[in-house]
């Protein structure tokens, strides 16, 4: 894999922990919990390298 | 098979409707219309039972690169925030502008047009050049609201200006024709209408301040804060940029969000205080959470509207409009299918209109190039308004979200009479598109 | 919030739930083979990284098929799926595999043109991820593809995509697109490599024609045409009369624009002694104002709005309530590449190809397309190509 898209992944993985940090430490509005797990779903599905 | 997508569709709005009586927010309640929808379909087997949750992780992936763009861009601007370089930058702003009101508006407006211009996203304006701008125009005695409405009317015109405007790209890629000849048909009604705006919208000074009452408004910065410490990160950006369009084979493709990185990292190395990257980009994410969630939501939306036949029944009937009534329903479809579909509209609308219009003679690049004047607009309405709501963050306006958009209404009709001009006098205008080659 | 822990586990089963449906289904059709079966033509089977460097090991490699005669002649190179969601393309390809014989000269095949594309969904445009066709023996299921190469196999994008080796500045989103990306260059982005590499097997095999099989939307004006430029344009006329003569089906022919780069039929001819043509066919299903995007659709071509907006006029071919059948569609990609062959035989008689058993357009329309294609299950094991 180019070093260029290993960044990529890297960039990906890093806003992945960013919003689980994020989920973890919410504790009142459900909608925001909500929106962090609908953005994680593309995002996690990149690092799976499934889409 | 109308009347099919018919139920689908107002099953959506329905459900849009009902979420947003609920108070649910925008993000959610568009979530909810597209799984409505997705489920009102399932019953006509379009999409198939079993295809529906796939149809919307599908989705979700649309536009995974601006959210990328929008989080790298946002972190990058929050950490050269944190050093003290925004606050340095307009505080040097004022003193050399602040008694020459017509020059401090035009060199604001070009400081705007400049990142969206080079990148085809106005919020590439507003993540890293909006903050600082706002600044400097309510030191100039803008209120924060009208601030947020030259933003937001400038960052879209930063968009559609050359080199790179992407609605542009998406109906040339859509429709075969060249992406040359734009040079031209896209930056002179974009320096008009920008200037027109900047007249408009930030001559009229609502409260006089005196230079120095002015510099102890603003925050203090760091004694060690340099000119080279601002500009190094941002000589990364638009050098990395700037590398890539001088020279294309020698220079690896390195995207939007490597270059945002890249400069954050230079941004946070050369910062005269210390920073605390995590807990910053963690705030940074937390804030952007309404915008990078409807972009996704936009995804999921527009799957479902094109496996139900939503999307193919608002084209069609836009496409069965009588001609004149189409050029004058321009001026709301275009914003309106913007405001909604964000970029996806361009493919929806744009590229069976341009096929059409072609076909009947009108000139195409010319043409385009007025539709891209129209889509920016979209960008401030809801239920998506990415550029509206990005435009009111980094102004830190407070008030009500219609107040500041009826505060654009004047620039919005002027350049969509622009726009709408364009296109109905194609033909004649046919020369700017000679001219740029 | 009362209880939020409770309230996260739900949200956290819905969206592993969500994540394990959809991904799943996305990682299968990433990973789904269609069993090719070659015909008694098939003389060799190399990989397109033979042809190219930095090809090897990523999913742009893909098959080429070589048919030789027992006679010396010309050289064609036929691909497909280079927009992997304009099937016929593919279908026509496979067909002619399976099927063909060639007596004098070389075909040589790439189906799977764009191979990342093929193995690549299309995000926010609802299409089902599989189509079947049915033969004498059951169905045969094919994945449908993208149109760009899949981000899994080239990341990032560029914010504008510069042409190699013009300098014109293209959507970011066509680096990935290989209809733009000719001649290619050994160094550059994935897809580049993918096209350098099919350059080189014009160059090297002193390849006399190449035919890249698309299909348009019904509404875009270069649709069910041949498109050449001035070098190749004598034969595709040639050919569009007389299909029209003979078998009855209109296929005008559009010259290639000399101003808009990185298209096969522009840079194939510019970069080589091949005679590049393009050809496409009215594919309903990718037009913006129809119904859903259904298997259906993709396949007969049928839709009440296109039906409608053709009495408005405003499409750029004859529409009506049979719609545009893929069996029409194929056959007529096979009457077409049959009919430049000839032409160019005739006029080349030293460099001439011969090819039998591909059936014509009529018998297409009779048959189906599937009636061409062999029951993997019965085929010999050295002739299946999983791909």
């Amino acid at each position: 894999m180019p070093i260029i898209m290993i960044l990529y992944y890297l960039i990906t993985a890093y806003l992945v922990v960013l919003l689980v940090w994020n989920f973890i430490r919410e504790k009142k509005k459900i909608e925001e919990l909500a929106q962090y797990l609908l953005v994680l779903i593309p995002l996690v599905l990149r690092i799976l390298r499934i889409k | 098979m109308s009347t099919q997508i018919g139920i689908i569709l107002g099953i959506m709005v329905l459900a849009y409707a009902v979420a947003k009586a609920m108070r649910l927010t925008v993000e959610i309640s568009m979530f909810l219309a597209a799984l409505a929808g997705g489920l009102t379909g399932v019953i006509f087997r379009t999409p198939p039972a079993g295809e529906l949750i796939r149809h919307l992780v599908e989705g979700s992936a649309t536009y995974l690169d601006v959210i990328l763009v929008f989080s790298t861009a946002t972190i990058f601007m929050a950490i050269v925030n944190e050093s003290g370089g925004v606050n340095y930058v307009v505080r040097a702003t004022i003193r050399a502008f602040h008694n020459k009101r017509l020059a401090a508006l035009i060199v604001l407006m070009i400081i705007v047009l400049i990142p969206g211009a080079l990148t085809g996203a106005g919020s590439i304006s507003l993540l890293v050049v909006g903050a600082p701008v706002a600044m400097a125009l309510k030191l100039l005695g803008i209120s924060p609201k009208r601030a947020a409405a030259i933003l937001f009317i400038i960052a879209g015109l930063s968009a559609a200006a050359p080199p790179v405007n992407i609605w542009a790209m998406i109906l040339c890629a859509g429709t075969a024709i060249p992406y040359v000849g734009f040079e031209l048909p896209l930056a002179v009604p974009v320096l008009i209408c920008g200037v027109f705006t900047m007249l408009v919208l930030g001559w009229k000074k609502e409260r006089s301040i005196n230079l120095a009452s002015a510099l102890q408004e603003m925050p203090e910065v760091p004694a060690r804060m340099t000119w080279w410490r601002v500009l190094l990160p941002f000589l990364v950006f638009f050098g990395s940029v700037a590398a890539y369009r001088i020279f294309p084979f020698q220079t690896p493709i390195l995207g939007l969000p490597l270059q945002f990185t890249l400069s954050a990292l230079v941004a946070w190395l050369v910062s005269p205080s210390k920073i605390k990257v995590l807990s910053l980009s963690r705030e940074t994410v937390k804030r952007l959470l309404p915008l990078i969630s409807t972009v996704v939501i936009v995804g999921m939306l527009q799957q479902i509207m094109t496996a139900t036949g939503v999307r193919g029944l608002l084209s069609y009937a836009v496409i069965s409009i009588p001609l004149v009534f189409l050029l004058i329903s321009l001026a709301i479809v275009i914003p309106v299918s913007e405001g909604v579909l964000t970029y996806g509209a361009a493919a929806v609308l744009g590229i069976p209109l341009i096929w059409y219009l072609d076909s009947i003679g009108f000139h195409a690049t010319v043409a385009i190039a007025g539709l891209t004047l129209l889509w920016p607009l979209g960008d401030g309405l809801p239920p998506t308004a990415l550029i509206g709501r990005l435009s009111v963050m980094v102004s830190d306006y407070k008030g009500s979200y219609w107040e500041f958009l009826r505060t654009t209404w004047l620039p919005w009709l002027f350049i969509t009479i622009v726009g709408i001009l364009m296109v109905v006098y194609s033909a004649k205008l046919s020369f700017l598109v000679r001219w740029s080659m | 919030m009362k209880r939020p822990g409770l309230v996260k586990a739900v949200l956290i089963f819905l969206f592993l739930a969500f994540l394990i449906q959809g991904g799943l289904r996305l990682y299968r059709h990433r990973h789904f083979d269609v069993s090719v079966v070659a015909g008694p033509g098939v003389t060799r089977v190399s990989r397109l990284s033979d042809f190219g460097p930095g090809l090897k090991g990523t999913m742009a490699d893909t098959l080429v098929y070589f048919m030789e005669g027992g006679e010396p002649g010309g050289k064609a190179i036929l691909m497909s799926n280079t927009h992997a969601n304009e099937p016929e393309g593919l279908l026509t390809t496979l067909l002619m595999l399976e099927n063909a014989v060639v007596e004098k000269g070389s075909l040589i095949i790439i189906p799977q043109f764009n191979h990342s594309a093929s193995r690549n969904t299309r995000p926010g445009d609802g299409y089902p991820l599989y189509f079947e066709i049915p033969t004498d023996w059951g169905r045969k299921t094919f994945r449908l593809g993208n149109r760009d190469a899949s981000p899994l196999d080239q990341w990032p994008d560029p914010d504008a995509y510069i042409h190699y080796p013009d300098r014109q500045l293209l959507s970011y989103i066509d680096v990935r697109n290989t209809n733009r990306t000719w001649p290619g260059r050994p160094n550059g982005p994935l897809m580049e490599k993918v096209t350098f590499a099919a350059m080189e097997i014009m160059r090297r095999e002193k390849v006399d024609v190449a035919i890249d099989i698309h299909g348009a939307e019904t509404m875009f004006p270069v649709t069910n045409c041949i498109v050449a430029p001035d070098k190749s344009i004598r034969i595709a006329t040639l050919a569009s009369l007389t299909v029209k003569a003979r078998e009855g089906f209109d296929n005008h022919v559009e010259p290639s624009p000399t101003g808009f780069r990185g298209l096969s039929h522009r840079e194939i001819g510019d970069y080589s002694d091949t005679l590049p043509f393009l050809l496409e066919a009215p594919i309903p299903f990718l037009d913006q104002p129809t119904g859903p995007k259904t298997e259906k659709l993709l396949l007969d071509g049928k839709d009440p709005f296109l039906l409608s907006l053709a009495q408005k006029k405003k499409l750029f071919v004859p529409y009506d309530a049979s719609g545009w059948p893929i069996e029409k569609r194929v056959g007529q990609h096979c009457s077409i590449i049959l009919e430049i062959l000839r032409q160019y035989s005739k006029k080349n008689p030293d460099r001439s190809i011969l090819a039998r058993d591909i059936p014509r357009y009529a018998e297409v329309i009779q048959n189906g397309v599937g009636h061409y294609f062999h029951d993997p299950a019965g085929a010999e094991k050295d002739c299946l190509y999983p791909n």
